[in-house]
């Protein structure tokens, strides 16, 4: 008996009992449009690269990692210096989250201006909006383990934040610090935000988002569709596959290169009775909603500054949430206002970074 | 002089474009599993030598067993009816148990699975394949000096 045979013995039993053909068959039919607009097609695995060097590198740390007020710092330090190569796996692990949600933004970003979320498709997007909450939450929560002035200081911001908002606030707040301060209960409690609860989520929610995106297959933008004839189309597999896999072999390059050469820095352990260091900042991707805290005055009449802060945020969340379902017209109706307001909150978001920088 | 050559080609364009591919995906694939392989395994951490206050163990009577720390394991020193010192790594060759000893019987003694061992360390009763590990030792000045074997 030759391998040949073996192999496809064993096809041949594994097909009798769980009928992965029809699989195969589906990726063999399904195309993918080529247009001037394709380029935004490749995110979402792109995506999906970096969040799997996420899941590996995790993994990895996790093994030397010690959630505990006493050890957590120290461990970081030891993965850094003492553990081989400790330090590229963590290097690479904070950089392939900046680039994750660089990319989750441009691919929801993309969405929003071609107006991809249009029927059928808005639960695609609202699954998309839950997937990017759990992804900031990975990176709120990350932010903390390492322990050191920055990361305390960040998360003690960032949990106070929800008290301002009417009814529930105090409550959340107490929920994400186990406690009415960030101690060492907070730490561990983020631990298991970041590699339990929230790899969970994601999981289902991955699935669901591409499940969906499967069941309708590509979205065609507007100026595409309207035009009339016959798009030219390839196929998933292997033409797609193979285009993709260059655009991942450019970015794991791109990635492990800043890596090597900007390894991230660790400050010495937090200590909650200090007073906040200087020029404290959160994550890149969060500097505009902290610059736009920051600008808020202490009171706006009778009401404090926060609250309404907060409230405009909240607001803009549900309707960044439900905007299918506001923007309910057919696919083929073009919607001028909101694509207008996607390049004002790019513009927006843009600015803000960057006066929060100065 | 005829040329040696070939009139087919020994392999397809296909097979030598497939094979290029399959080899640079199985380079890339190396390159990854290399620091992923360095990072899980992390060297051994046996240490060379310990060296103990002599002062402690000066006074142990003849058939005494004290304990020490040797790098993550235990180690046992034990006095000689003659004075001197003998050294073992106290784990068990079966299956990795910390053993005591027993002075009374003379004996090692590993409750895992009932090991025993006699005073000097060979395997006399019960599943371990192999004696104790034995340490080396010596006396410099203050220091008591305890080193692999391998090192004397």
């Amino acid at each position: 008996m030759t391998i040949k045979d073996l192999v496809s013995g064993w096809r041949t039993w594994l097909e009798a009992r769980s009928d992965l053909s029809s699989i195969e068959q589906f990726l063999r039919k399904k195309t993918v449009p080529q247009h001037k607009h394709s380029i935004w097609y490749y995110t979402g695995s792109a995506i999906l690269l970096f969040f799997t060097i996420q899941v590996i590198t995790g993994f990895m740390l996790v093994f030397y990692y010690k959630p505990t007020l006493e050890e957590a710092n120290q461990s970081v330090a030891q993965i850094m210096t003492e553990i081989p190569l400790g330090w590229i796996i963590r290097s690479v692990h904070t950089w392939s989250a900046f680039f994750m949600i660089a990319i989750v933004f441009i691919h929801l970003l993309s969405i929003w201006i071609t107006k991809a979320y249009r029927k059928p498709r808005e639960l695609t997007w609202m699954s998309g909006v839950f997937l990017l909450f759990v992804t900031l939450g990975f990176g709120f929560t990350g932010y903390l383990l390492p322990w050191d002035d920055l990361s305390l200081s960040a998360t003690k911001v960032g949990t106070d934040i929800p008290r301002s908002i009417p009814v529930v606030g105090a409550w959340v707040t107490k929920f994400l610090r186990g406690g009415d301060d960030v101690t060492g209960d907070t730490l561990t409690r983020f631990f298991g935000f970041h590699v339990c609860i929230l790899p969970v989520l994601i999981f289902v929610l991955l699935a669901v988002h591409v499940y969906l995106i499967q069941k309708h297959g590509m979205s065609l933008p507007l100026p595409v569709e309207l035009r009339k004839e016959k798009v030219k189309e390839i196929p998933f597999w292997p033409n797609f596959v193979y285009r993709e896999m260059i655009v991942w072999l450019i970015l794991v390059g791109v990635l492990f290169t800043v890596a090597i050469f900007l390894p991230p820095s660790l400050d010495k352990a937090a200590d909650l009775m200090a007073p906040a260091p200087e020029g404290i900042k959160p994550e890149w991707y969060f500097l505009f909603l902290f610059q736009l805290l920051k600008i808020f005055p202490a009171h706006v009449l009778f009401i404090s500054g926060d609250t309404i802060a907060v409230i405009l945020i909240l607001l803009g969340v549900i309707f960044f949430f439900f905007l299918p379902l506001i923007d309910n017209k057919p696919a083929r109706v073009k919607g001028k206002v909101i694509a207008v307001i996607a390049y004002v909150f790019i513009v927006f978001a843009v600015a803000m970074t960057v006066w929060s920088l100065h | 002089m005829e040329t040696m050559k070939l009139k087919h080609s020994l392999f397809t364009r296909r097979q030598f474009l497939n094979g290029l591919f399959g080899g640079w995906l199985g380079a890339l694939l190396a390159s990854l599993m290399y620091p992923i392989v360095k990072f899980i395994f992390p060297p051994v951490r046996e240490p060379d030598q310990v060296v103990l206050p002599f002062s402690e163990f000066k006074d142990m009577a003849p058939n005494e067993a004290k304990n020490f720390p040797w790098g993550s394991k235990p180690g046992i020193l034990k006095r000689n009816d003659d004075g001197s010192y003998t050294a073992f790594v106290a784990v068990c060759t079966h299956l990795d148990c910390n053993v005591s000893y027993l002075a009374e019987q003379r004996k090692f003694f590993c409750a895992c699975h009932e090991g025993w061992y006699d005073e000097e360390g060979k395997n006399i009763q019960g599943p371990p394949p192999r004696p104790l590990r034995r340490l080396i030792v010596s006396i410099e000045g203050e220091d008591l000096i305890i080193k692999r074997e391998d090192l004397q």
